[in-house]
């Protein structure tokens, strides 16, 4: 198991509310948060992507996680509300500005989309509302391939009991699409909760002991890492000999571009 | 697919009865594999105040020491390795997380555990396993050393590769218990010197409890074979000891747990705990005590007393040196359940991430 995440707390302009909750955060004893600014385009408008405010400006110094000795870890992430394919911008230079990338779709066009082909981090699902599209096993297990996560948000669950019987009813056929491949992060926009009560939570979804906890760990530990990957690794250059005796400016080699961002791996046969 | 919610997290009871003056009775060494102890609770029925003998006993339990970001290459430390190898040395990382950090166990027999993450693990390089409780990837890894043992000697390969994984590769520091034997402090006073650290003393709270609901089984004379579920004995006995009501009123709906049926009510009883990192000689003592206390307690008064052993729930070693881990808890306790002639109920339960206990 690695250290508890929770991977979503929703930025709010009022400083003082961020700090109280990054406070509670450490004292549930989590290690790492993501502060998550939500993006929703629409068509009307044109609307500037949030930059995100800078950790130490935030909160100086960041408070102690409880039980442990080191202070937590605070990630910037956005999370861009999908309707329709352009709202998702794989150039756009502000997405290099945040540390986790994740999108929520709305149709099924977009949520196939997302989980086969957008680079990205994170997928959310909103469960507190009747879907409009079913889940289907190919492009869950793509996304899953890819290295993505899907997340399930439990916060309506604890308020509300209409929404906690939908919540349950997703996250559960979520689930059973994907024969417990999925791991999901579930996580609370407002109402934190301790990370054992995160995992018993995920009982309720159809997730195992081992399966829950994870959810809450190494599933996010995998999603960080994911992310550092896509924002520093973006193509490969393979050299290949074209034949053994010629000299060295006769190999070829060859460009892969994986994404547009600054870098490139350098591979040799 | 419904979650079975009424599945309680898998834990493992293991229960037995027998009698002190039976030659082939198991506690001693029972008592000895569980290798770090957290907390010792007493609870002593129809008694106020606990009789002089038993004080002393409850407030002679020997110090510890607690060292502050001690690095972990200083347990290779050449002095220090020889006061390990006479024995008796035991030692844990405090305030590291079992599921979370990289812990640390020091066992009396010179053995040290490293259970560590999988980055750590491989930055380290030292021969280790994937942990038994890992779920789908190998995300724990354990390391076991022996320092009694001739490749562990300063110089030797083992020895080598070790110190130079944990000053280069791993310079790991953690705030770190220690318990010595007795005039064992000499020895380590060079090591401590060199670091911030302080000496406790187990820290011992006693509370006098009246009109107390206990299984009446236990109260008769002599007592009555105990026919109610060894779990829900011990789930009364856990709620005496962290203070929960046991009446499942109505209007609260903190606790619906009740005492077993059929119960009595004692008009009053002592609950002690004592908290630090204990020593098996001293718990061993404390036993020794109380059945001296039943034995020469007028019939009537004292028919029972329990000694609960509570095990660190972070640390990397359970029974017997085996490996422990949290899942939803990370308990391991013994329950010793003690009559006046002699005999004794037993209980050692471990959480889910757990052996068998012996």
């Amino acid at each position: 198991m690695s250290v508890f995440m929770d991977l979503n707390v929703n930025y709010t302009a009022d400083k003082s509310q961020l700090q109280s909750l990054i406070e509670t955060a450490a004292h549930l004893g989590f290690s790492t948060v993501a502060i998550n600014y939500v993006f929703e385009p629409t068509v009307k408008k044109k609307q500037e992507i949030p930059a995100p405010t800078a950790i130490s400006e935030l909160m100086d110094p960041l408070p102690v996680v409880q039980g442990r000795s080191r202070p937590i870890r605070v990630l910037n992430r956005l999370t861009i509300v999908m309707s329709d394919a352009s709202h998702f911008r794989p150039t756009a230079v502000e997405y290099r500005r945040f540390d986790l990338l994740a999108v929520q779709p709305t149709t099924e066009k977009l949520f196939h989309a997302a989980c086969m082909i957008y680079d990205v981090d994170i997928i959310c699902i909103s469960v507190t509302e009747k879907l409009p599209f079913f889940f289907k096993r190919a492009p869950v297990n793509g996304a899953i391939e890819r290295g993505l996560v899907f997340e399930v948000s439990y916060s309506a669950a604890i308020r509300d009991s209409t929404r906690r019987r939908y919540t349950i009813a997703n996250a559960v056929c979520l689930m059973e699409t994907c024969k417990g491949k999925v791991r999901p992060l579930p996580v609370p926009p407002l109402d934190l909760r301790g990370p054992y009560d995160i995992t018993n939570l995920g009982l309720l979804f159809g997730l195992s002991d081992g399966e829950a906890k994870e959810a809450v760990s190494s599933t996010c530990r995998s999603v960080v890492l994911h992310a550092e990957t896509r924002k520093t690794a973006s193509g490969i250059i393979y050299t290949v000999k074209s034949c053994s005796d010629s000299p060295p400016a006769d190999c070829k080699s060859r460009l892969h571009p994986v994404s547009q961002s600054s870098g490139w791996l350098m591979v040799n046969e | 697919m419904s979650p079975d919610l009424e599945r309680t997290p898998r834990n493992l009871l293991v229960s037995e009865r027998s009698s002190f003056l039976d030659q082939k009775n198991r506690i001693s060494s029972q008592l000895d594999q569980l290798h770090f102890n957290y907390k010792v609770c007493v609870l002593l029925p129809e008694c106020s105040s606990a009789p002089s003998h038993l004080d002393s006993a409850l407030n002679t339990f020997s110090s510890f020491y607690l060292i502050r970001k001690l690095p972990l290459y200083e347990l290779l430390d050449t002095h220090f390795l020889e006061t390990v190898r006479h024995g008796g040395v035991s030692g844990l990382s405090y305030r590291t997380r079992l599921d979370e950090d990289n812990c640390v166990a020091l066992m009396p027999n010179g053995r040290l555990s490293l259970s560590l993450d999988k980055d750590s693990f491989e930055l380290l390089g030292v021969e280790g396993k994937p942990s038994r409780f890992n779920h789908r990837t190998k995300s724990r890894f354990v390391v076991c050393v022996d320092l009694t043992d001739s490749s562990m000697a300063p110089g030797g390969r083992g020895y080598q590769r070790l110190v130079t994984g944990l000053t280069s590769r791993l310079p790991l520091k953690t705030d770190f218990l220690m318990s010595l034997p007795a005039g064992g402090g000499a020895s380590v006073q060079a090591l401590l010197s060199r670091y911030d650290w302080s000496e406790h003393r187990p820290e011992v709270s006693s509370c006098s409890l009246t009109d107390l609901l206990c299984p009446a089984p236990l109260t008769s004379d002599p007592p009555a074979p105990l026919t109610s579920d060894p779990h829900r004995l011990l789930e009364w006995l856990g709620a005496v000891h962290a203070a929960v009501s046991c009446e499942n009123s109505s209007s609260s709906f903190l606790s619906s747990l009740v005492c077993p049926e059929p119960n009595k009510k004692l008009s009053h009883a002592l609950r002690v705990s004592v908290c630090g990192l204990l020593s098996h000689q001293d718990v061993q003592k404390l036993i020794q005590e109380i059945r001296v206390y039943l034995s020469v307690s007028p019939p009537g008064s004292a028919s029972w007393a329990s000694v609960t052993l509570h095990g660190f729930v972070d640390s990397p070693v359970s029974w017997g040196g085996e490996e422990h881990g949290v899942l939803r808890g990370g308990d391991n306790f013994l329950s010793l359940m003690m009559f006046p002639d002699q005999s004794y109920l037993l209980h050692l339960a471990t959480g889910a991430h757990d052996t068998c206990p012996p």
